[in-house]
């Protein structure tokens, strides 16, 4: 970026910023759509500033030079994933997570705008959203949803460590791994911290195992076992959670990849948590339902969840 | 109401934790059930009802079956079923199994006034083989006529687009109602299921563990009457009483059965062993006007739907199933399909339906038949055919 205010600065840090290639001809259609900063092609930033907008100048080989990203969300793949047993889902916390200080961007296809802007709030990357023109009212909804978050600074809840050799093959398995929810933590080496420790190419984890990174994942999770999980999610199989927290504080972020609003999905906690408040993109406020704590974890239901939701547990 | 109207009950009672009153650990049973197979995956029952002093499923009768046939019940050459036949059945029925004189006090053996009764349809076999309006008639009738109000008869399925298709409103009195647990199959919908009572099991490693109980059955029902029909089914080898009350009561039940590996062995029953859907089923009345002996459980073509134009009727659902493995295999055997039984591979197509439904010898997952008598080690019926009774009638 060429020249960034610190207010901006605090936002690509914060919120993902909506990279605009149409001119100032398109203000009026920004504004009514809430979107109140942008990131423009270089050559359009002084126009943009001349008639009033804020704006972040952004070349296009700085564009280049970020890691782009695929659209998240739900693909086909005939004879390998069914649409509503076992969906295949396209993320990418696990990149996020394994690659803190990379600058990311996004050109989501149309209707992926929304999601992908949640997903890259939810694990804090900083991202660039190329989005499609059709997107911006669903985009311009979910940044004043984030934007209108409360900030909780808290670190990342994991069951369990993972070496990262900065291979394919292990990037691929955390890909798996958080797809299935299973809530890691990358070390330098295995760690005393945690009472299971997944080092690809080790005697109890050798590396052809994980040329099937879905099938590995899944042993991962028979050797940490679901009762040792900090989180479940249940109804629902196109559902993606990060959790954070400490000192009885919990903060869950939850992305919708199915494109489809759910109802009543289930959600188990480790840890008591008797109070907890949800915020619900589009939506608000939403109670949690059908609250237990028992047996060390706390349950509750969600009424809905459209594409993200941020819930806060104390 | 109107027919797409969708309603479910939500929050209908106040939230309690769920405790773990059962564990179905089935390594442990094998050691009392030498012929029940071992290779099972444990099953975890969590539910806060406990079961009824007299569980509804045996029930009083359990081993006994009345069956009710009449060439005339359906007319073949068109699929229509004649009202007043099925009815005759119905009387009849009732009065055999319950030994009363009259067929109001048949039906008062089972149900009070202030009974909430739930009637568990099956819309899959729709457009041919459906849980028939005549059946489904007759039986909201007579709980009406037994003082029974409308308003707490309800007629339920776990998804409201198979009601809509089915579409039971035009056939049955104002004010009861149609309630499904889900918009469609499409796993997003969980409000209309009971958090607190479900069976938990990791089949395949799928996330979602869960299978929850609808919160009518849990929280508003206080009798069902189960009405299946006579159907094939690839995952089980034959739908009836046992796979209609269970994977029509629970969420989630889909993931027991894919690519040609089927858990539904131990799950069919173990879902129907859960309370409070054991003690509540009181009634099994199958539906065998029509049939389907391929295919199922759908009946999208008339390809494969037969007439045993008979009804049964019972309490013991293994009986009845047990009696119904019987029909679809004798069946299919008279149109030189593969039985239901056979588990080699060579006739499976995994996961190809389109192939399935072209042949009638190819399957897409290895059948499991075997659940009716894995249903009797829990305790739900009869399933020993030489323990069974059966008395026919004919109208």
């Amino acid at each position: 970026m060429t020249s960034i205010v610190p207010l901006i600065a605090a936002l690509v840090l914060s919120v993902p910023c909506i990279y605009w290639t149409q001119g100032p001809s398109t203000r009026a259609t920004l504004e009514a759509a809430g979107l109140k900063a942008l990131c423009v092609p270089a050559d359009q930033a002084e126009s943009w500033r001349a008639a009033g907008v804020q704006v972040t100048a952004v070349s296009e080989a700085e564009l280049a030079a970020r890691e782009a990203l695929p659209t998240p969300g739900v693909t086909v793949r005939a004879g390998v994933a069914s649409p509503t047993r076992a969906p295949w889902i396209v993320a990418n916390g696990w990149r996020m997570t394994r690659r803190t200080a990379v600058k990311y961007a996004y050109t989501p296809a149309p209707g992926a705008g929304a999601l992908a802007a949640a997903e890259a709030y939810a694990y804090g990357a900083d991202a660039i959203i190329r989005i499609d023109p059709a997107d911006v009212n669903a985009v311009a909804g979910m940044l004043t949803f984030l934007q209108g978050l409360a900030s909780a600074d808290l670190p990342a809840v994991a069951d369990f460590g993972i070496v990262d050799d900065g291979s394919a093959v292990t990037g691929e398995v955390m890909n798996l791994l958080s797809r299935r929810n299973l809530l890691y933590k990358i070390v330098p080496s295995p760690s005393p911290q945690f009472p299971l420790n997944v080092v690809i190419g080790s005697r109890e984890y050798p590396a052809q195992e994980a040329a099937d990174p879905s099938a590995f994942a899944l042993r991962v999770r028979r050797d940490l076992t679901d009762d040792r999980r900090s989180l479940r999610i249940y109804g629902s199989e196109v559902v993606i959670g990060r959790l954070t927290g400490s000192g009885g504080r919990a903060r869950l972020h939850l992305i919708n990849y199915g494109g489809r609003e759910i109802q009543g999905l289930r959600i188990r906690v480790r840890g008591a948590f008797p109070t907890g408040d949800a915020l619900v993109s589009g939506v608000g406020h939403v109670s949690l339902d059908d609250r237990s704590v028992a047996e060390g974890a706390t349950e509750f239901s969600l009424a809905r969840l459209t594409t993200y939701a941020v819930i806060d547990l104390r | 109401m109107h027919r797409r109207a969708f309603v479910r009950l939500l929050a209908a009672a106040p939230f309690v934790a769920p405790t773990p009153l059962v564990e179905l650990r089935r390594g442990l049973a094998q050691a009392t059930q030498p012929a029940v197979r071992t290779d099972l995956p444990t099953l975890r029952a969590v539910t806060r009802y406990a079961p009824a002093a007299a569980p509804g499923m045996p029930g009083p009768y359990p081993g006994r079956v009345v069956s009710v046939g009449s060439e005339k019940s359906v007319d073949i050459a068109t699929g229509t079923a004649n009202g007043d036949v099925v009815r005759e059945m119905m009387a009849r029925g009732m009065r055999k199994l319950t030994g009363a004189q009259t067929t109001a006090d048949a039906w008062r053996r089972f149900f009070q006034p202030a009974d909430v009764v739930g009637l568990k349809v099956n819309c899959g076999g729709y457009p041919y083989v459906i849980s028939a309006y005549e059946i489904v008639t007759e039986t909201v009738q007579r709980l009406l006529d037994i003082g029974i109000p409308a308003s707490q008869i309800f007629v339920y399925e776990r998804f409201q687009n198979q009601l809509d298709e089915c579409n039971y409103t035009p056939h049955l009195p104002e004010g009861v109602r149609i309630v499904a647990a889900e918009r469609a199959n499409r796993n997003v919908d969980n409000s209309g299921y009971d958090p607190a009572t479900y069976l938990e099991a990791n089949f395949f490693g799928e996330e979602d563990t869960r299978s929850n109980m609808m919160r009518l059955v849990s929280q508003r029902l206080t009798k069902i009457i189960n009405i299946p029909n006579m159907k094939d089914h690839g995952a089980t080898g034959a739908t009836g009483c046992l796979k209609n009350i269970a994977y029509g009561s629970f969420s989630n039940v889909a993931r027991t059965h894919q690519r040609g590996k089927s858990h539904t062995y131990s799950m069919v029953g173990s879902l129907a062993a859960m309370e409070p859907l054991r003690s509540r089923t009181v009634l099994q009345i199958m539906d065998g006007l029509r049939g389907v002996w391929h295919g199922g459980p759908f009946a999208r073509t008339t390809r494969y739907v037969f007439y045993p134009r008979q009804i049964l009727f019972g309490t013991d659902p293994v009986a009845i199933d047990r009696l119904l493995l019987d029909i679809i295999e004798k069946e299919r055997l008279a149109h030189g399909a593969r039985s239901i039984w056979d588990r080699s591979p060579e006739s499976l197509r995994m996961d190809d339906a389109r192939a399935r439904d072209a042949d009638p010898n190819v399957n897409i997952i290895i059948r499991e038949p075997g659940h009716v008598e894995y249903a009797s080690t829990l305790g739900l019926g009869v399933a020993d055919r030489a323990r069974i009774t059966v008395e026919d009638e004919t109208v």
